[in-house]
């Protein structure tokens, strides 16, 4: 197991089920954080690599679907594999409707449950990836002035440099020296990467 | 005139005088006869008249009897025991439309040939029975139509003393009691279908309960399995074969209960607008019998004109059952006054609040916390489904069940369930 091994945290409160699912997902090379409740998996400090959650939908404190609502609203977009013993199909068409991966009825077959594993681990990746470059515009954001935001925002809507100096009051000169510097500061080419940049960065909004 | 002749006159008037005299006489005592015999005759006429009057009366009734037994609903039949053959000498109307025979067909034969093989033949035993010891007799008879209908009388036979002191005649009364007995049935069936359903609702969630149980270690054993045979990596193919035989053997137990599962799964509830004091009637006709057997007195205090609830009739129903069924098992011991109240009101904020209270045993505090969980049970014979089942189904329609112990003797179960807007349920 190399130590930057997708992490996949497993919440069941039988031991039995949580041991189990351990071995066969370590087998698999991942690297693996078990819990008996939902608490355990939040007071954790998830690692920042790419991960996955199997969640018992039936736990002692609160249920799945709910753990499902909390991690939403603290920002924890780790993708869950529900398991059930139920089989319940409202529950899982609720689940799946808020973002779950898979939901697999016990006993889990080797096959799907590494399947599912796989495909969780990969869609984080994908969503960690934009994070991640949402994170680094936001950090280029961060460096410029106020003046020169604004003179983003407005670049970014397709606005000349013309109107933009006469909507701010200055000069065209004064304009074009703040629109160079957002340029660079934001490490952006050509005018289309930078609307680009501005549409990740959520500075407009995005193309439907 | 001289004085002769005025002397001869004298003694002529005189011996008219004599004469009259006599003869008024004569007149008294004769009218005094004849008026004697005017009274005489006037009191043998008020004698006469009088019997007239009686005589009249008497026929009057006579006739409003008869006309009362014609126009009766009960089949009414006078039988004459003195003759060997039991003759029937009297039949009423509505006697003629039970036996379906005509007046002419009935009159003077057999009283044990009227009815012919349509019915079970044990009460006219009976009744020969008592009439061998001129005592009255009653009992039920199912009779068979032609057209395959089915009539259940009640027949009743009282003997008539004649002139003398011996019995002469019997009086039968047969009564069509099929309506009540339909009735009767139709609450059997209607209990009986409903503790089918709950029956199938406890064993539903038994088996629920108990392939949950048995699924969790399936999963960890397949785990295991699947985690052990990835390790083993071909390096040990034996024991990877008796590690598949472990998986695929796991899969069938896998199969069992998830066949099981949905063989019993529970359907889905019909939800209707429900007038939920006739929920409880309902369910009262359905135990009254249990309730009579049992010495329980059952009261209900329903609100009238309450907003109708949304529910399952037969879930409501089977809550209702459980809880009272409940009460029943703990009034079993109670020396005191058994009783159970039933009581429904309208809780403020737009809910429906239905109690069963009883004076029976009680709970010990001590298992009060473990009465929401399923499988306990105080009863020796207990599932301890009941309570679980009726609060999961309270749940479901939206309330929520309490239970307490009453200040007094006894317990208070409530449940709320949420009032409807519609007010033509």
């Amino acid at each position: 197991m190399s130590s930057r091994a997708p992490v996949v945290y497993i919440v069941d409160d039988d031991a039995s089920i949580r041991d189990a699912l351990s071995l066969l997902v370590k087998e698999e090379g991942f690297r693996v954080e078990s819990f008996k409740n939902a608490s355990g998996f939040l007071e954790f400090k998830h690692l920042k690599r790419p991960s996955c959650l199997i969640l018992d939908i039936k736990l002692p404190d609160i249920n799945g679907l709910e753990l499902q609502e909390i991690m939403e609203e603290r920002g924890i977009f780790i993708p869950i594999i529900f398991i059930t013993g139920h089989g319940n199909i409202p529950m899982s068409v609720k689940g799946i409707k808020g973002g779950a991966v898979d939901f697999l009825p016990k006993p889990i077959t080797e096959k799907k449950l590494i399947k599912a594993v796989g495909e969780a681990i990969s869609k984080h990746k994908t969503l960690r990836k934009k994070q991640a470059e949402i994170e680094s515009i936001r950090q280029r954001i961060d460096t410029l002035t106020p003046r020169e935001k604004e003179v983003f925002e407005l670049v970014a809507r397709e606005m000349l440099s013309k109107q933009i100096a006469s909507r701010l009051g200055t000069s065209l000169q004064t304009i074009k020296v703040h629109r160079a510097r957002v340029m660079k500061k934001m490490e952006a080419e050509n005018l289309r990467e930078l609307i680009r940049l501005a549409r990740k960065a959520g500075i407009i909004p995005p193309l439907k | 005139m001289n004085g002769r002749a005025k002397s001869r006159t004298g003694k002529i008037k005189m011996k008219e005088k004599k004469k009259s005299a006599k003869q008024s006489a004569e007149n008294k005592i004769r009218n005094k006869e004849i008026q004697r015999q005017a009274d005489e005759l006037k009191i043998k006429n008020g004698l006469l008249k009088n019997g007239a009057e009686k005589q009249l009366e008497f026929e009057e009734q006579i006739h409003i009897l008869t006309k009362a037994l014609a126009s009766i609903d009960e089949g009414i039949f006078i039988i004459d025991i003195r003759k060997p053959d039991f003759p029937v000498i009297y039949a009423n109307r509505a006697f003629q439309k039970m036996t379906a025979h005509s007046k002419k067909e009935i009159l003077s034969r057999n009283y044990f040939h009227l009815y012919g093989n349509k019915m079970d033949s044990s009460i006219l035993d009976k009744i020969k029975e008592a009439i061998k010891k001129k005592k009255s007799a009653a009992g039920m008879m199912l009779e068979f139509q032609e057209n395959g209908a089915k009539h259940w009388n009640l027949l009743r036979i009282t003997p008539v003393k004649g002139a003398g002191d011996g019995v002469t005649h019997y009086i039968g009364i047969q009564t069509d009691i099929t309506p009540i007995k339909e009735k009767e049935q139709e609450i059997v069936r209607q209990r009986e279908s409903l503790l089918h359903v709950t029956r199938v609702g406890k064993l539903a969630e038994f088996v629920s309960s108990l392939a949950h149980e048995i699924n969790q270690p399936l999963t960890s054993i397949l785990s295991y399995a699947q985690a052990s045979r990835r390790m083993l990596a071909g390096k040990e193919p034996e024991i990877e074969e008796i590690l598949s035989h472990i998986i695929s053997d796991n899969q069938r137990a896998a199969q069992v209960i998830k066949r099981l599962r949905s063989l019993l799964k529970k359907s889905e509830p019909e939800m209707k607008f429900l007038d939920i004091n006739e929920v409880v009637r309902e369910t009262t006709e359905l135990i009254s019998t249990d309730a009579s057997v049992r010495k329980v007195s059952v009261t209900l205090a329903l609100e009238s004109a309450l907003p109708p609830v949304k529910g399952d009739r037969i879930q409501l129903q089977q809550v209702l059952l459980n809880l009272i069924s409940n009460s029943f098992d703990a009034l079993e011991k109670t020396k005191s006054a058994r009783k159970i109240l039933l009581r429904t009101s309208l809780k403020g904020s737009g809910s429906i609040i239905a109690e069963v209270k009883d004076t029976g045993c009680g709970i010990p505090e001590e298992n009060m916390p473990k009465l929401s969980k399923r499988f306990f049970t105080s009863k020796a014979d207990g599932l301890g489904m009941g309570l679980s089942i009726s609060r999961s189904i309270v749940r479901e329609h939206g309330g929520s069940l309490e239970i307490e112990n009453n200040k007094g003797r006894g317990v208070t179960v409530s449940f709320t369930l949420p009032a409807g807007e519609n007010n033509n349920p």
